[in-house]
């Protein structure tokens, strides 16, 4: 599933009356299949742009489409993950994780397996049947990724999924969402704080500018491209495109405009 | 210099990590013992004070008898309202107006269980819709604060005149005093529910009905359940003011009569009755909440 945004811009009212303008007019579109990562100062609209594609929010201009159609609402098809993990505490963490199975009518027995194909992919082994908030915060947030790879959305869109994890569960569930990613085609935004994170995960990066946010940089990351392999993550790391990228795009928050 | 014995017992606890776990659990329940056993003997301090400052002021005659009796004129009142006694007369009455104290007390219940069920069984179901459907709640809002606001001893006469002297009006006034309370709680837990808790439920396919019944019903219990403690606690200051009238056996209606009959050692202990009796079922609910609620206030 591609997604396509059409000059969508977005004005919040606060409760005290003002009129932020969270996002200017922003033109994007994202193929079907690439990982696209974003990053942006603080309160540049990231979020904003997450919530319109999940249907959260009505963008105040513009529209918003997934393949062809208008985004009226949420759906299934778009996953999220949150900044937080928003699990369900009056639920065990694999009733969680089977939750969006149960809700789409999936019986107990495919629920039962899929769930715990995801659980184990984070990680999670032998804590089904915790109590969410008996969990730590990595936990809980490994939980929430797991519930969402369980519903197997087209779409995947993630608000800093693994700020709280430690590197070495981080570089893991990178991988495995490269992985995901790649073997089943799935369509990613994912916000980061990190310039590496993007440049590492993505096809493609967009940088944005402050208040009111705008795309200022839209690169393409085509390191494996032209050593014409996919490159081990430490290797990747070192290479003088990657250092030079991720320079480019550092600058590009640092100064808040594209490079000349 | 330790020597080769002593060396062994210092280890062995860290290299056995089953028996340490073991000892932390069995910390951790004796330090939660220790904690209530303070705090019950806080409280039991305060109660001990509190006689005794009575019985000192009723053992001095500070105050006239009749206005305070002592402490033990009140067990004698409570006891004699248990059991039965012989009269001059060679008669024997059995608890006071008829009735053991104790079932003066069950009827109190029974009319409470009454009210307050049928509260329980609809308050609920009434907040939960005021609290998702924006007109309904426009609608009604008003209404609601205004019921919250009567008195029970002001309307109990209007009660009566409409449902007669029985229990139907007792029913009618306990339950009118508990419902607001659990229809408010019920609101304010359904607003409460964070946003992005059902954000995620969508996100994941859920429909609106599913969104109510999986994810807004549970996260609202913790409002339910306190909402429902304080109407059981409502329903305690309201039984009075329904057993007013026609309220024997009824304990509210015992405290009453007596208080009329100048009998006032019964009166107070009645009132003891009353405050423990409620204590009690509170003290109950709160435990059922923490059974239904594990995650209140943890996640
Ligand atoms: N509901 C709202 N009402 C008013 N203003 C809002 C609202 N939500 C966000 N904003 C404003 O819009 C701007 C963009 O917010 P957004 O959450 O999209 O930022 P962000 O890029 O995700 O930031 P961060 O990296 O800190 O998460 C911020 O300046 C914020 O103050
Ligand atoms: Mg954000």
């Amino acid at each position: 599933m591609s997604f396509t945004l059409d000059e969508v811009s977005q004005r919040y009212i606060t409760d005290s009356g003002e009129v932020v303008h969270a996002l200017a007019d922003t033109s994007l579109h994202v193929p079907a299949g690439q990982f696209v990562c974003v990053v942006g100062p603080s309160g540049c609209g990231k979020t904003t742009l997450l919530k319109i594609l999940a249907g959260f929010l009505r963008p105040t201009g513009g529209q918003a489409r997934v393949n062809d159609s208008l985004i009226t609402g949420p759906s299934w098809e778009r996953g999220v993950v949150f900044q937080q993990a928003n699990l369900y505490p009056w639920l065990t963490v694999r009733k969680n994780v089977e939750l969006g199975l149960k809700f789409r009518g999936v019986g107990a027995a495919e629920r039962r397996e899929t769930g715990q194909r995801c659980l184990d992919l984070v990680g999670l082994a032998g804590f089904e049947d915790q109590k969410t908030y008996e969990l730590s915060g990595g936990m809980q947030q490994r939980a929430q990724i797991a519930r969402v790879l369980a519903n197997d959305p087209e779409i995947i869109l993630m608000d800093e999924p693994f700020g709280a994890l430690d590197a070495l569960t981080r570089e893991r569930l990178q991988m495995d969402l490269l992985q995901i990613s790649r073997e089943r085609r799935k369509t990613i935004f994912f916000i980061t704080h990190s310039v590496e994170e993007a440049v590492f995960l993505g096809d493609r990066v967009l940088v944005m500018s402050p208040r009111p946010g705008r795309v200022v940089l839209d690169e393409p990351v085509t390191i494996s491209q032209q050593y014409g392999r996919v490159l081990p993550g430490k290797e990747l790391r070192s290479t003088p495109e990657f250092v030079a990228l991720r320079d480019r795009i550092a600058d590009t928050i640092y100064t808040g405009q594209a490079p000349a | 210099m330790t020597g080769p014995n002593q060396d062994e017992a210092s280890v062995v606890p860290e290299t056995d990590p089953l028996g340490q776990s073991l000892r932390v659990a069995a910390d951790h329940r004796r330090s939660r013992r220790a904690q209530r056993v303070r705090k019950f003997g806080l409280s039991f301090a305060v109660l001990l004070i509190a006689l005794g400052i009575w019985w000192l002021v009723t053992r001095f005659a500070l105050v006239p008898a009749l206005y305070l009796p002592s402490p033990a004129a009140v067990w004698d009142a409570f006891i004699q309202a248990n059991t039965c006694r012989e009269l001059d007369s060679g008669r024997s009455v059995c608890g006071e107006q008829n009735y053991y104290m104790w079932e003066h007390l069950i009827a109190s219940m029974q009319r409470i269980a009454v009210g307050v069920g049928v509260a329980i069984a609809l308050g609920p179901l009434v907040g939960f819709l005021m609290g998702s459907i924006e007109w309904l709640n426009t609608a009604l809002e008003p209404y609601l604060n205004f019921l919250r606001s009567l008195p029970p001893l002001g309307y109990i006469g209007l009660l009566i005149v409409w449902f007669g002297i029985g229990n139907t009006s007792k029913y009618w006034l306990l339950f009118l005093a508990a419902f607001p309370p659990i229809v408010i709680a019920t609101i304010n837990g359904v607003r409460g529910v964070r946003e992005d808790s059902i954000h995620a439920a969508r996100s994941m396919g859920a429909s609106r009905w599913q969104v109510g019944r999986y994810i807004v019903l549970p996260a609202t219990l913790p409002e339910v359940i306190g909402g429902i403690r304080i109407a059981v606690g409502f329903a305690w200051t309201t039984v009075v003011a329904a057993e007013l009238n026609a309220g024997i056996p009824g304990i509210g209606g015992l405290a009453y009569v007596s208080g009329q009959q100048l009998q006032t050692a019964l009166t107070i202990a009645c009132i003891i009755v009353i405050g423990l009796a409620a204590v009690a079922l509170d003290a109950l609910l709160k435990h059922l909440g923490t059974l239904l609620v594990p995650w209140y206030g943890r996640a």
